[in-house]
């Protein structure tokens, strides 16, 4: 369908030449000095059939070499990488983008001369804009919904520049072995609706699996963070999962005083995880609704949960206490006795909650209880049995110590052993 | 190569040494070019070719230079017959070509940045435990 270059008529089409490809960082690889192989009029675009300039790079040490697959008119359009057709700025298919920004699939037409036609059209309003914002109805629908911040991709997801699995070894006949650039692994299950894609349907926003999939799992986790505030009424902790190194309390202080006073903020650096106490159970239910499923910090996509008592872990893990029950330890003799409680718990901003978080535990820390601040919702085997303060909370999911654990002695605890 | 010999002149002495050996990588040159291609891939067809090639040139450049075994004449003989590649001969007289695979493994143009074949980077410049099997005669590393 492409005409030849000379033939640039009234209604024939420019072909394209372009000195850069659009590409998302993903495509693009980890490496920061990239060699790219230019075409001129390389190939037919997938989508609008004219010729393009197609560029062709490795992106990175084990990864297959990638091309441009669309022109930039039709990257331009959607907003899209020239070579995965994910969406530059959120990296998510267009299906699930356009549903998320409540786009109206648009009328791209589909057939040979109102495409060339639409296509036409659609350059000079390129032409018309300065290149900073998107054209079409996706640069004016600019209101990131929630559901878009859930599903975008923060991080760059290399694994998929990995070559395509070895067709031969599937069949049990590659006999190239070890030299082999392909992938030697089992493939997925062909009736997988994902494993039926392309990228014209891709392209268009139609029967793409990847998007349903997408689609049914953010409905699925709004379902699940829809998180019930716990029966307990003393509850007022949040639990964050998902730290990392470059989060620290500071940042979680900065998103979470918005919500009302915070009593403290334990992180725990070892789990990745911290626990964030406020004064009032109203402001924990606030801040629970408000960020569960969309707490995005330096870039990170954080877990938001409520925080259990150890009381109530231990009522869970009360069926495995009975039958441990048998092997308990003996006290340690001859350990030295209570320490005096430290004025202040803790450093930093902590310091200054110090004397208002002893007043509030519900019940003051009996003589014997050795208070140490570092592991608190960490090892609570530490803490003998009698008593448990209630401000110590865990991460759902934590098997809490069996009950009756007269553990005295931290290397005596099993949940340290090895560590 | 040799496939007809033109000249009148007889060939030098020592020529009945090195004979059977020719004839025999003839030979099997011979049977690599009737070879059927079925199953192999495109740019395999021509790798027995290429190394049979080699073969043969090195048997020349060994006897002469390494065992000297062979006379000055016998040896500008076989160069002028075109028994063994006087281009490839001259390579590997340089430093650092000693093991050269084939010619088109150095011909820097034919490649998209200018760079030589993966056969001609050192193994401990690889990252470790990569296998390499260069496209144009399979060579798996001819440096270092």
């Amino acid at each position: 369908m492409a005409t030849s270059l000379g033939a640039n008529r009234y209604n024939r089409q420019n072909w394209e030449e372009s000195d850069f490809p659009i590409l998302c960082q993903t495509c693009l690889g980890d490496n920061p000095y990239i060699r790219m192989t230019k075409e001129k009029f390389g190939k037919e675009c997938k989508i609008c059939d004219r010729p393009f300039t197609v560029f062709r790079w490795c992106p990175g040490a084990r990864m297959r070499f990638k091309k441009t697959e669309v022109c930039q008119t039709c990257a331009k359009l959607k907003n899209i990488c020239q070579t995965c057709l994910l969406d530059l700025e959120y990296g998510l298919p267009i299906q699930t983008r356009d549903f998320a920004l409540g786009l109206q699939n648009q009328d791209i037409p589909r057939s040979d001369v109102n495409k060339e036609y639409y296509t036409q059209n659609m350059e000079r309003e390129i032409a018309n804009t300065d290149g900073t914002v998107a054209v079409g109805s996706v640069g004016k629908a600019q209101a990131p919904s929630d559901i878009l911040v859930r599903m975008a991709r923060t991080t760059p997801y290399y694994k998929r520049n990995r070559p395509h699995i070895c067709s031969f070894w599937v069949k049990g006949e590659c006999k190239r072995g070890e030299e082999c650039p392909y992938r030697h692994e089992k493939p997925t299950d062909p009736d997988d609706p994902l494993s039926d894609q392309n990228i014209k349907d891709r392209y268009y926003g139609i029967n793409d699996p990847v998007a349903d999939k997408l689609l049914r799992r953010a409905n699925e986790s709004i379902d699940q963070e829809a998180v019930k505030p716990p029966e307990d009424r003393t509850i007022s902790t949040l639990y964050i999962g998902g730290l990392g190194e470059a989060i620290d309390e500071d940042d979680l202080r900065n998103h979470f005083y918005q919500f009302g006073e915070i009593r403290s903020i334990n992180v725990v650096g070892k789990q990745n995880c911290a626990f964030v106490q406020f004064t009032k159970r109203s402001e924990a239910e606030h801040a629970a609704q408000k960020s569960a499923g969309r707490l995005l910090l330096k870039g990170k996509r954080l877990v938001v949960r409520w925080g259990k008592s150890q009381q109530s872990g231990r009522k869970d893990g009360g069926d495995k206490g009975e039958s441990s029950k048998g092997q308990q330890f003996d006290p340690v003799p001859g350990l030295p006795g209570a320490l005096p409680m430290p004025s202040a718990v803790g450093s930093g901003p902590g310091h200054y909650y110090g004397n208002q978080q002893q007043k509030n535990y519900l019940e003051p820390p009996p003589p014997g209880t050795v208070p140490m601040p570092g592991q608190d919702g960490g090892v609570m085997g530490v803490a003998p049995p009698t008593i448990a303060p209630p401000v110590m909370m865990m991460p759902p999911g934590y098997p809490g110590p069996a009950p009756n654990m007269p553990v005295h002695y931290p290397s005596q605890n099993p949940h340290r052993m090895g560590s | 190569m040799p496939r007809v010999r033109r000249s009148r002149k007889p060939p030098p002495d020592g020529w009945e040494l090195i004979e059977p050996t020719l004839d025999e990588l003839d030979q099997k040159m011979r049977e690599a070019e009737t070879e059927s291609h079925d199953g192999m891939r495109k740019v395999e067809s021509l790798w027995p070719i290429f190394k049979i090639h080699h073969q043969k040139s090195r048997y020349i450049f060994d006897l002469f230079y390494r065992r000297k075994a062979i006379s000055r004449e016998l040896y500008d003989y076989c160069l002028k017959e075109n028994i063994a590649d006087k281009n490839l001969i001259a390579k590997w007289k340089k430093q650092g070509y000693e093991n050269l695979c084939c010619l088109r493994c150095i011909q820097a143009r034919d490649t998209n940045f200018g760079t030589n074949c993966i056969c001609r980077v050192p193994k401990d410049k690889l990252e470790a435990g990569k296998v390499v099997e260069c496209v144009h005669c399979g060579c798996r590393g001819c440096s270092g």
